[in-house]
């Protein structure tokens, strides 16, 4: 009954992959075409330099700022965003004690609701609206800091090298956290209560039961976010741009690649840099997603 | 695939198409530059601070003189993104202000021949005097600003003083008086603080509006030939004796404590904001501030431009020298569909009637000669018009912006760090040494002399 | 048992207090946003605490005439509809060919296909506009709605292809014995069985390609056909030559508003939706 097969699979095949052939796969093979040139952006010609581009990326003290960046957040935001997520889900799902049977806390929808508002601001209004929460003088986080007596921490956050990418940092984490609440939450409750109830007539404490019977269950919804949230590390361009000093200073210490190839292509006009750029970083993502692919990889546990 | 492939064969740097015809209608006295009848003209304009009346005011202009045409006027912020693509496909508007953030880098627009020489324009009879032509009204330097290895490839249309910005009310109120050197800027600022005020606050943000005083200081010191080697990338010219002293003398603002709290923070518009308050007496700014402000700037503030004081009474430069260079690039693309139509709309754009209208409209300085006289300025214009005259043929300014912008970002990167107390002068010169000697050894980056 | 019961009391009061926190951490600033846009620039910089003297409710309405918001909104309900229709379609169908049938090329599809999500996007903006310019779909509805839905493929194949693959096969097979066809079994048998995993993806890319900024800036240079986020940055950088902080609040407040408001209408069917896909 199966024939057919290969006419299907042409007719359903063929117009998403044209569609991203032409406008995806064409664009980035001449990307990759430019990244071997000193096209300057403008002309309507550039000449092939070979490998000389990526030869001079491994001296260019911005793009190695950029790539410490980048690699410090791609290490934090998707940490520090799941392990808060996860935290604050279970606080939802697995409180309540027995009374409830797994329903959370009392208003855990509620918080749920809350938690979710930050996913639904663009970046462009994320920058500038924690552009003014970070500002010296009358801004949201030192008026906060002095109205509870912390004067001593108050400081331009920005504006200091040790706190401005932290804070930037702070401002992706923020936003993300509540989306994958919600996300592990939901993961969290489809655990049937009875695995829960009979773990928890074992003995168990609700550490234990998050640990061994809870986490394996999300674990697939823990490694899309890890890769959607690594995605989202290396990128924080829009944000540097909007926030940070300079931009992506002081001292280059927000320099993220987005802002460094961002600037050689439209302010030095070298688009063939630029694109060189792009590249490394390609294969820099694939290389990490492929590892965390595997290091995340766990046999799933069947419940059935 | 199939599509993918044929898209693929018309790569970026495969060229255009063949440029379209360019067509030019005959030269009269009526139409100098000979633009065709009925073509149309698309106008594209950087949205900036001094908004767009002035260039719709010239459209209005245009129009009157050839009825025919359909004018486009376009107002955009982030300039480059938008028309980089369209120069390199060969369809550019046929006129565009390149100014702002995201403008594109015109060094390298004329060094890929995208770009229409404008002799022809500043050897055409002005819209006001037949007699005069548009480059005899131009001010001294809008010329030479515009010229890129011999050839005129933009005209400025702003000219912009930079300073030191105060508050006359605030002044007499406390019965301050401009310091004549940088000594005195210092006694100054400590009577200032013993009033309650911090005597400075700077657009940390973007430290480029620190270097301006700091750059204006080393000039004073050590005259135009220490402004020359800097710009010629010459040996040591970060080292300069001048330079260093002038560093040393911003870094004794810091030093003494003279520096608004948070400052270094601070955007352009919250400094400023927080200096029309009343928080901070002196803020450093080109001359377009008072245009920025309008909005919020209070009853009585009565702002006004002084020039950077003397570095010491032993200076180059004599007193009142102020820097000073024109700005809001205007060009005409080499590629536009009508490259004739688009100098006659900077014809009109230059004229006295436009020119006034910017005074007025934008609080600006027109490059356009005489377009202020008689007419009745606002504080903060009139002081930047009073030190012009003051200052006669002692306008200087740099050049290494434009031509090395990536020797600029290091320039900010470094001078943020002697704001904010992180590097003494020494490892801000060194640092920016270093960086402008890597420029001059980078055979890719193209080199300019003056 | 009875220890238990009193137990979960005493720690409930901590959870309460941690998520509270949280919910705090995130209003705040909003909660800031909203006042701010209702005082005169003089008083947000008085204070980031005070009340304004009398709401100034012509921030709103400045905002509002300046930054376009009703045409902007619906200019990006256009896009991000149609190309979120297109991509879910597309997406679902190469999804599940890849996950349920075996042919020469699928990993090489599936990888070039999952590559994409890995490429800083503005490097491909000036080669794309030229293939966008030669196809003559500058600056039009369609051509925005093909290269967003473009560039949301990766995601959506990806994100769908596990979904595809953790569905029962036994339901499919006895689809193909009553005789159904391939095309059949794919929209009547396993695209509603996949509805969950559909939403899900489907509440993704709305939020991606609502919060598209890049693409449109180069490929949709007219301001009439602007979406909210171009609006939204015109707004921001004219504020920087004019200083109206009072009116930038205000703007953001506006543009935030409908999605806030749609948001708390659809809350339950969103996060429903959007935890049953995720949920395999």
């Amino acid at each position: 009954m199966r024939h057919g097969k290969y006419r299907f699979l042409i007719g359903a095949l063929a117009p998403p992959l044209l569609l991203y052939g032409v406008f995806v796969v064409s664009p980035y093979a001449q990307a990759f075409y430019l990244a071997l040139t000193d096209w300057d952006g403008l002309s309507a010609e550039a000449g092939l330099v070979g490998l000389q581009n990526f030869a001079d990326l491994w001296s260019d003290p911005l793009f190695l700022a950029a790539l410490r960046n980048n690699g410090l957040m791609l290490v934090v935001v998707p940490t520090a965003t799941i392990a808060l997520a996860l935290f604050f889900a279970a606080c939802l799902t697995l409180g309540g004690g027995m009374r409830r049977r797994g329903r959370g806390v009392h208003g855990s929808g509620l918080y749920r609701i809350v938690y979710f508002f930050p996913q639904l601001l663009s970046v462009a209004i994320l920058g500038v609206l924690f552009q003014f929460v970070y500002t010296p003088g009358n801004g949201l986080l030192n008026g906060l800091l002095g109205a509870v007596g912390l004067d001593g921490l108050q400081r331009s956050w920005l504006a200091d090298p040790a706190t401005a990418l932290p804070a930037v940092t702070a401002v992706m984490v923020w936003s993300a956290v509540g989306f994958y609440v919600v996300l592990f939450t939901a993961a969290m409750e489809s655990v049937p209560t009875d695995v829960v109830e009979a773990a928890t007539l074992d003995g168990a404490g609700r550490f234990t039961v998050f640990r061994r019977i809870t986490l394996p269950l999300v674990w697939d919804s823990v490694q899309v976010a890890y890769v959607y949230l690594g995605i989202l590390a290396l990128d924080g361009f829009a944000l540097v741009q909007i926030m940070s000093v300079g931009p992506g200073g002081p001292d280059n210490a927000t320099e993220v690649i987005g802002l460094t190839l961002y600037r050689a292509a439209f302010t030095y006009g070298e688009f063939g840099y630029a694109s060189a750029m792009g590249v490394t970083l390609f294969f820099i993502t694939l290389t990490l997603t492929a590892l965390a692919m595997r290091a995340t990889k766990r046999e799933r546990v069947e419940l059935a | 695939m199939a599509g993918a492939a044929a898209v693929l064969s018309g790569c970026v740097t495969a060229g255009g198409d063949d440029p379209a015809e360019q067509a030019t209608g005959a030269v009269t006295d009526d139409n100098p530059l000979g633009v065709p009848e009925g073509a149309d003209l698309e106008v594209v304009m950087f949205d900036g601070g001094y908004g767009q009346e002035y260039t719709r005011h010239a459209v209005t202009l245009y129009e009157e003189r050839h009825p025919d045409a359909t004018v486009t006027h376009e107002g955009l912020q982030k300039v480059g993104e938008v028309l980089q693509p369209r120069f390199v496909s060969g369809e550019p508007p046929d006129v565009v202000d390149n100014s702002g953030a995201g403008r594109l880098d015109i060094a390298a627009l004329a060094a890929a021949g995208q770009l229409t020489d404008l002799a022809d324009l500043l050897d055409a009879p002005s819209l006001d005097d037949p007699a005069v032509t548009v480059g005899d009204l131009l001010l001294p330097g809008v010329v030479e600003d515009g010229t890129l290895d011999g050839t005129v490839s933009f005209l400025n249309y702003s000219y912009v003083v930079w300073g030191i910005w105060y508050s006359r009310s605030l002044f007499d109120q406390h019965g301050w008086t401009l310091p004549a050197t940088w000594d005195d800027m210092l006694a100054l600022c400590e009577e200032i603080k013993g009033a309650g005020i911090a005597p400075w606050t700077w657009q940390g943000k973007y430290p480029e509006y620190m270097m301006d005083p700091l750059q204006s200081l080393a000039a004073k010191a050590g005259g135009l030939d220490l402004v020359y080697a800097i710009d010629n990338l010459a040996p040591d010219a970060w080292r300069q004796e001048g330079v260093l002293a002038a560093a040393d003398a911003i870094h004794r603002l810091v030093a003494g404590g003279h520096i608004l709290e948070g400052s270094e923070g601070l955007s352009h518009t919250e400094a400023q904001n927080a200096w029309c308050s009343g928080q901070a007496a002196f803020i450093p700014c080109g001359s377009w501030i008072e245009g920025e402000q309008q909005g919020v700037t209070p009853e009585g503030f009565d702002m006004a431009m002084a020039a950077v004081p003397a570095l010491t009474a032993a200076d180059a430069l004599p007193d009142g020298a102020v820097q000073g260079a024109s700005s809001e690039s205007f060009l005409v693309p080499a590629q536009a569909l009508n490259p004739r139509g688009g100098l006659d709309y900077l014809r009109c754009l230059f004229s006295g009637e436009v020119a006034r209208g910017f005074a007025e409209s934008a609080k600006a300085m027109p490059v356009v000669k005489g377009a202020t006289d008689g007419l009745d300025l606002t504080s903060g214009l009139a002081s930047v018009a009073a030190a012009l005259e003051t200052a006669g043929d002692n306008v200087f300014g740099y050049k290494y912006r434009t031509w090395y912008p990536e020797l600029a970002v290091e320039v900010d990167t470094a001078t943020g760090e002697l704001l904010a107390g992180r590097a003494d002068p020494e490892q801000w010169a060194d640092r920016i040494q270093a960086a402008a000697d890597a420029v001059a050894a980078d055979d890719s980056i193209a080199k300019y002399e003056r | 048992m009875k220890p238990r019961l009193l137990k979960p009391r005493l720690t409930d009061g901590a959870l309460h207090l941690v998520l509270a926190v949280w919910a705090v951490l995130v209003t705040l600033p909003l909660a800031w946003a909203v006042l701010s846009s209702l005082k005169t620039d003089a008083e947000i910089f008085a204070s980031p605490w005070s009340l304004p003297a009398s709401p100034q409710w012509d921030n709103w309405a400045r905002a509002w005439q300046e930054a376009n918001i009703g045409k902007y909104l619906l200019n990006t309900l256009i896009v991000v509809g149609g190309a979120l229709a297109l991509v879910m379609l597309l997406g679902a169908l190469t999804a599940y060919c890849l996950a349920r049938y075996d042919f020469p090329g699928n990993r090489l599809v599936y990888y070039l296909l999952v590559a994409g999500m890995l490429f800083p996007v503005f490097l491909a903006l000036v080669p794309l506009f030229f293939v966008v310019d030669q196809l003559g779909l500058l600056g039009t509805y369609h051509g925005l709605i093909l290269v967003y839905a473009a560039y949301a493929l990766p995601f959506t194949v990806f994100f769908l292809h596990a979904f595809f693959r953790s569905l029962p096969a036994a339901t499919a097979e006895a689809a193909f014995i009553d005789g159904c066809s391939h095309t059949g079994v794919f929209f009547r048998v396993m695209l509603p069985m996949a509805r969950p995993g559909m939403v899900s993806v489907g509440i993704f890319n709305f939020l991606g390609l609502w919060n598209q900024y890049l693409l449109p800036l180069v490929l949709n240079p007219d301001p009439d056909r602007y979406v909210l986020a171009q609006g939204l940055a015109a707004l921001a950088v004219s504020q920087g030559y004019r200083s109206d902080f009072s009116g930038l609040f205000a703007g953001l407040i506006i543009a935030i508003l409908p999605v806030l408001l749609a948001y708390l209408l659809f809350q339950r069917q969103i996060r429903s939706g959007l935890t049953a896909g995720a949920v395999r």
